[in-house]
């Protein structure tokens, strides 16, 4: 799988424990199923040795911190769950200026030292939204069937830029009129063969090849510790 | 070149999670109606002023002088008299973030004399605290940084007072040119102090606000 990766143009100094964690950024429009794809996507991370943790922007209140810790209970520590506060600016708090998000990731990472692999989740927001490279080594989208089969076509820097296109609600479609042949071939298409995967974050479709991807960059991407 | 070094670091640009507080308005604003600009100029001379603007001040001064025993104890003070765990914990939030991209922008010594001591835990870095250490580094005169530290303080509040609704763009921006008497008094307070003992704060409401901002059930910003 080909991996695009982008790196800054100031190279960070090196030495914190964040530079030696695997980050992934997780975006998409409000509803897409950011968290629901976290929830499926953390116990399978799990399973292949990952210990991880989990960083959310709530855009409002903690429902979305309370909701992996409750979804998540008995497989991960909710003490390893944080929700980050982001002033009614999502797409700030994770391109333009991380660094609430560095300072949460750094303060798990001083609480459980044995953390390898930190999940961001961005607020909801729209297509426009992208990672800072510092605060993610592989940036995941994620769209869904329910907003309309012509999603792809809109393009958006979230949907032709990130390293994963995901495609969640598949099971939804035929009852919200969308082409999944025509979503996943649009997005083949403004993505220039990136990869896209198409998963029901509820049932667990797809979330295995999520995995995969992801964890690809984790060796490319991340320094050993 | 002390000038454009200044803008840079006062801007709201420059990254430092600034966007995700409301100095305590968002608390005021949840419980009921608030006199946005009267509530700033009381901040400007009661909070800001003793406080952060003081520290760094001081901090310019040690700093200037080498005497980095002062700067860790101005730093410790002003930490011990941010009597909330939000206000506390955002002050060395964006402190520390603070530091780390000015150190490594700006790479004077004074900044990387800061971040052994705060790698070192022998001091929190405080916002206030890493700014003066930056100013004085990049040659920026005290009054001048303080003046400016004061005004990103202010433009930063009616910027939360604007995402809170409480405020339109028109009057954020009347407001803001409308504490210049505040943010002068403010900054002449800072800038006669004359040791730690001078840091302080006094503002009993906002603590108590603040307190219940961190049990709210719903916010917008991180303090």
């Amino acid at each position: 799988m080909h991996h695009h990766h982008p790196h800054p143009a100031v190279e960070v100094p090196s030495g914190t424990a964040m530079d030696h964690v695997f980050k992934i950024g997780i975006g998409g429009p409000v509803g897409s199923g950011k968290t629901a794809l976290i929830e499926a996507l953390v116990p399978v991370l799990l399973e292949r040795g990952r210990n991880v943790a989990v960083v959310t922007n709530d855009i409002y209140t903690q429902e979305d911190a309370q909701h992996v810790r409750r979804t998540l209970d008995g497989v991960l520590d909710p003490a390893r769950v944080v929700g980050v506060e982001t002033g009614s600016c999502p797409h700030t708090a994770v391109r333009d200026d991380p660094t609430m998000n560095l300072a949460a990731g750094a303060e798990l990472l001083e609480r459980f030292p044995d953390i390898d692999t930190l999940l961001f989740e961005s607020g909801g927001d729209n297509l426009t939204l992208t990672f800072s490279p510092v605060l993610a080594d592989v940036y995941v989208f994620v769209l869904d069937t329910g907003e309309g089969d012509k999603m792809p076509r809109k393009r958006g820097p979230g949907i032709t830029d990130s390293d994963l296109l995901v495609i969640n609600k598949i099971d939804i479609a035929p009852y919200v009129r969308a082409d999944l042949e025509v979503m996943s071939r649009d997005a083949d298409r403004v993505r220039d063969g990136r990869p896209v995967v198409l998963t029901d974050a509820l049932r667990g479709t797809g979330v295995a090849e999520v995995a995969d991807f992801v964890l690809s960059g984790a060796t490319a991407c991340s320094p050993a510790r | 070149m002390s000038l454009l070094a200044q803008l840079q670091l006062t801007d709201s640009a420059f990254p430092g999670g600034l966007y995700t507080l409301s100095h305590g308005l968002e608390a005021y604003a949840q419980a009921g109606p608030v006199d946005v600009a009267a509530l700033l100029e009381d901040l400007l001379l009661h909070a800001a002023g003793p406080g952060d603007a003081t520290a760094l001040v001081l901090t310019h001064r040690a700093v200037t002088a080498g005497d980095w025993d002062a700067v860790v104890e101005v730093d410790r003070r002003l930490h011990a008299v941010k009597l909330g765990r939000e206000i506390r914990a955002a002050a060395t939030r964006t402190g520390n973030q603070v530091l780390r991209t000015a150190a490594l922008v700006f790479a004077t010594p004074e900044l990387a004399r800061l971040s052994g001591l705060v790698d070192g835990r022998v001091t929190p870095g405080n916002h206030a605290v890493v700014l003066g250490t930056a100013y004085a580094g990049l040659g920026v005169r005290e009054a001048d940084a303080v003046t400016g530290d004061l005004y990103a303080f202010a433009a930063s509040w009616v910027g939360a007072a604007v995402r809170l609704r409480r405020l339109d763009f028109r009057q954020a921006q009347a407001v803001l040119y409308g504490a210049a008497g505040a943010i002068g008094r403010a900054a002449a307070h800072a800038l006669a102090a004359r040791g730690p003992l001078d840091l302080h704060a006094a503002t009993p409401l906002a603590d108590t606000m603040s307190a219940a901002h961190e049990r709210a059930e719903a916010r917008l910003f991180a303090t």
